[in-house]
């Protein structure tokens, strides 16, 4: 299951055609996920960071902070420039940006981390 | 100079956003492998991001004209504008799995302002409104009478407006767009335009916190025309 963290709707059905045929929930905030994800562990976590309420940071916290969580392997999807060496330390694998990433990036990924 | 190149940027950020998705939704396009119904709601959701971002940048374009006369001041139906506004966003509130309901209680019908800027200050709200309620939640349009004004309230259920951002805002205008940390989709813009309109019609805006959400709100002079109906 790939968890898809973003408060935009029509990016997030974006990413989920992308990640077709694997699985997919989409959260629109950080509560929602992290009440999920107490659930069921996903493979994969596509993060939005500017989100309503608490931001994408607070889920990086949140999950770096527990055993099981932490090894879940998260990519940003950001209009804020990161790069993954930044974040390295909270399991961020990639960063995308907003405004030059392809459904080919999210593929690549995918099939990379998703058996 | 540093704050209005602050302001350029909030602004330019925000509406970066809907090009961003217009990119993806392009990308999106799979005419081999998708069926009718599919290819027409990617179409159909281009056609919408893209006629949100149109409005938000003509209403840009209208605060530098607002000085030049073009904007007359009239009698206008409250109701028949705040309709207006649900008609065009009832289809975006159901896409986004959200609700927009409204509620008049006003007895004044009339009040002092300017058609197209009064829509859009309700138009601003209610995406706003849109936009930080969550998921399958309500967002209240409510139009009622208010101390010699009629006042039409936006009410969402997100997260709770930052203080120092309400304080602005109990002035009765905002100064400039600003990042609202709490509410980060927005860069505030389409408070800002809505604040500026509204300062325009010499209708005050304001907030009112709650612990689950916020309302916004602008108090528009009754016209005295209405008593003519009563």
């Amino acid at each position: 299951m790939i968890f898809i963290i973003e408060d935009d709707l029509t990016m997030a059905e974006c990413i989920k055609k992308a990640c077709s045929p694997h699985p997919t929930r989409i959260f629109f905030n950080c509560y929602d996920a992290i009440t999920a994800i107490n659930h069921h562990l996903p493979q994969l976590i596509f993060l939005d960071i500017l989100l309503p309420g608490p931001n994408g940071f607070t889920l990086l916290h949140e999950l770096a902070s527990y055993i099981d969580t932490a090894k879940i392997p998260i990519i940003i999807l950001s209009s804020i420039d990161f790069t993954h060496q930044d974040l390295s330390t909270y399991g961020v694998i990639a960063c995308l940006h907003k405004d030059s990433f392809t459904p080919k990036d999210i593929k690549a990924h995918v099939s990379a981390y998703i058996q | 100079m540093e704050s209005e190149v602050n302001s350029i940027l909030v602004a330019a950020h925000e509406l970066k956003a809907p090009l961003a998705c217009l990119r993806q939704l392009a990308f999106s396009f799979d005419f081999e492998h998708d069926d009718q119904p599919s290819l027409e709601r990617t179409r159909a959701q281009m056609l919408e991001v893209s006629d949100r971002a149109i409005k938000q940048i003509n209403d840009l374009t209208k605060i530098a004209r607002l000085e030049d006369g073009l904007f007359t001041m009239e009698p206008v139906a409250v109701r028949a504008v705040c309709n207006d506004v649900i008609d065009e966003l009832q289809t975006l509130f159901r896409f986004n799995n959200r609700e927009l309901n409204v509620h008049y209680s006003n007895r004044t019908r009339l009040v002092i302002a300017n058609r197209n800027l009064l829509h859009s200050v309700i138009y601003n709200f209610c995406l706003n409104a849109m936009h930080y309620s969550g998921e399958k939640t309500l967002s209240e349009l409510t139009v009622r009478d208010h101390a010699g004004s009629v006042q039409v309230l936006v009410r969402d259920f997100g997260p709770t407006l930052p203080m120092d951002v309400w304080r602005e805002i109990k002035r009765g205008w905002i100064k400039k767009p600003t990042s609202i940390a709490m509410r980060p989709g927005s860069s505030g813009l389409g408070l800002y335009i809505a604040s500026r309109f509204s300062r325009f019609m010499n209708a005050p805006i304001g907030a009112i916190r709650h612990r689950d959400g916020t309302s916004f709100f602008v108090n528009l002079p009754a016209s005295t025309q209405a008593s003519l109906f009563s």
